[in-house]
């Protein structure tokens, strides 16, 4: 017989973490392209899939906070502002702030942010810098470190691709040592991409235990699990194949969830359902992209309740995925380990 | 059944001015309630639990009045 939910909440440690993670329920994402502009052109990159690319900006703050106005009278508490660069809008970022304070941007955080916009902000970052010049046109770390010392709103993505594995230590160890945080993300490619940059099943347990070694080694700086790791690097099967996505482009449902509440804007401020993923144009067979992750794997909690063990590993990925996207947000130690 | 599943309800959403037996079993849950997806999962695992039945994730959607919750927990039972 298995372990029933009363009995897996029965454990002090776990009913604690049960308790901290579920006064987040509320969060109701949505996400929001805010130019069709980029400084950087890097390999891979989704935004620069697809249509989205080529719609015409909407550039006034007054219309973004109609927008947000509306979004948050339809539940929506929780905004990510993402592509192509965020930072070259900051006035358009903050008109979101000034609506909707639960929020996190995605950036090449090549420029800094103005201190007033207290949404998390998630810095990219593509191996050492030789890499970096390959694959995104110029190093990006120390200018990234420097537009954000000390910043506690600035988490680091650091994106495995099959280049760069090993480079991670030394770029982990750059940002560890100048007290920032960072979490890891799987590249995922577009659909229809035949560049350099995919995994193949070496690769994925190669970076499989590299999170684990990273993870160990800088117990403070990595905000990870080793649920993390596992999902996101399993070689046979993507988040999709695997959870089976909740996000509208692969889920008909519009009754509940993230089926029922989520929208991928343009910059433009429209947006097409059958599109509304967190990387539209991204390949879903394929995909373990960190932001999915976070949604997708949360919300297949009651796929997780059937043991103790299988309970804290959600419950670990639950903690980082708040811890990496939510300001405010301290993560603890893992259970699973 | 109807008032048993309705006090899990109750307790998990930590529901005034209502008891089991006055719980409206054609209010829905998501309309009218305000729950999220998280909120129903929870309620989902502990009627699992509770009546000893597997319900499916695709089923989660349609859970959305103590009355259709009722009927599908009958279903299964059945």
């Amino acid at each position: 017989m298995s372990t029933t939910f009363k009995q897996i909440l029965a454990t002090p440690q776990i009913n604690e973490r049960w308790q901290k993670i579920k006064q987040y329920f509320f969060l109701r994402e949505s996400t929001y392209d805010m130019t069709n502009r980029c400084n950087l052109r890097c390999e891979g990159c989704y935004y620069y899939e697809g249509d989205k690319q080529h719609t015409v900006d909407e550039r006034d703050p007054a219309r973004w906070r109609q927008l947000m106005t509306a979004e948050k009278e339809r539940g929506i508490t929780f905004v990510v502002l993402a592509g192509a660069e965020p930072g070259l809008v900051p006035e358009l970022c903050r008109a979101c702030y000034e609506v909707i304070p639960h929020g996190c941007i995605a950036s090449n955080g090549l420029k800094p942010f103005p201190a007033d916009i207290r949404y998390r902000v998630h810095i990219s970052v593509w191996g050492d810098d030789d890499e970096s010049k390959t694959y995104r046109g110029r190093p990006c770390l120390d200018q990234q470190l420097q537009s954000f010392a000390g910043d506690d709103r600035a988490v680091f993505v650091y994106t495995f691709t099959s280049h760069n594995i090993d480079q991670a230590d030394s770029q982990v160890q750059r940002i560890a040592d100048r007290g920032g945080q960072v979490t890891f993300n799987v590249f995922s490619p577009p659909v229809n991409y035949s560049g350099p940059l995919s995994m193949d099943a070496a690769s994925f347990h190669k970076t499989h235990d590299k999170m684990l070694e990273l993870l160990d080694r800088y117990p403070r700086a990595v905000l990870f699990s080793r649920y993390n790791a596992e999902v996101h690097t399993d070689p046979e099967q993507s988040l999709h194949q695997r959870f089976k996505c909740p996000y509208p482009r692969q889920n008909p449902n519009t009754g509940l969830g993230l089926g029922r509440s989520f929208r991928q804007y343009r910059s433009d401020l429209t947006w097409d359902r059958a599109a509304s993923c967190c990387v539209p144009d991204t390949d879903c067979v394929d995909c373990r992209h960190y932001a999915a992750g976070s949604a997708i794997v949360t919300a297949r909690m009651a796929r997780h309740t059937d043991s103790v063990q299988a309970f804290s590993k959600w419950l670990d990925y639950v903690d980082t995925y708040l811890a990496v996207w939510v300001m405010g947000y301290a993560k603890d130690e893992n259970l699973y380990t | 059944m109807q008032e048993k599943i309705a006090k899990i309800i109750i307790d998990e959403l930590k529901l005034k001015d209502v008891t089991p037996a006055t719980f409206d079993p054609q209010l829905n849950l998501i309309e009218d309630l305000g729950i999220d997806s998280m909120e129903l999962t929870t309620i989902v695992v502990i009627l699992q639990d509770e009546f000893k039945i597997k319900i499916d994730e695709d089923d989660f959607a349609q859970l959305t009045t103590l009355a259709k919750i009722t009927a599908y927990v009958q279903n299964k039972k059945a």
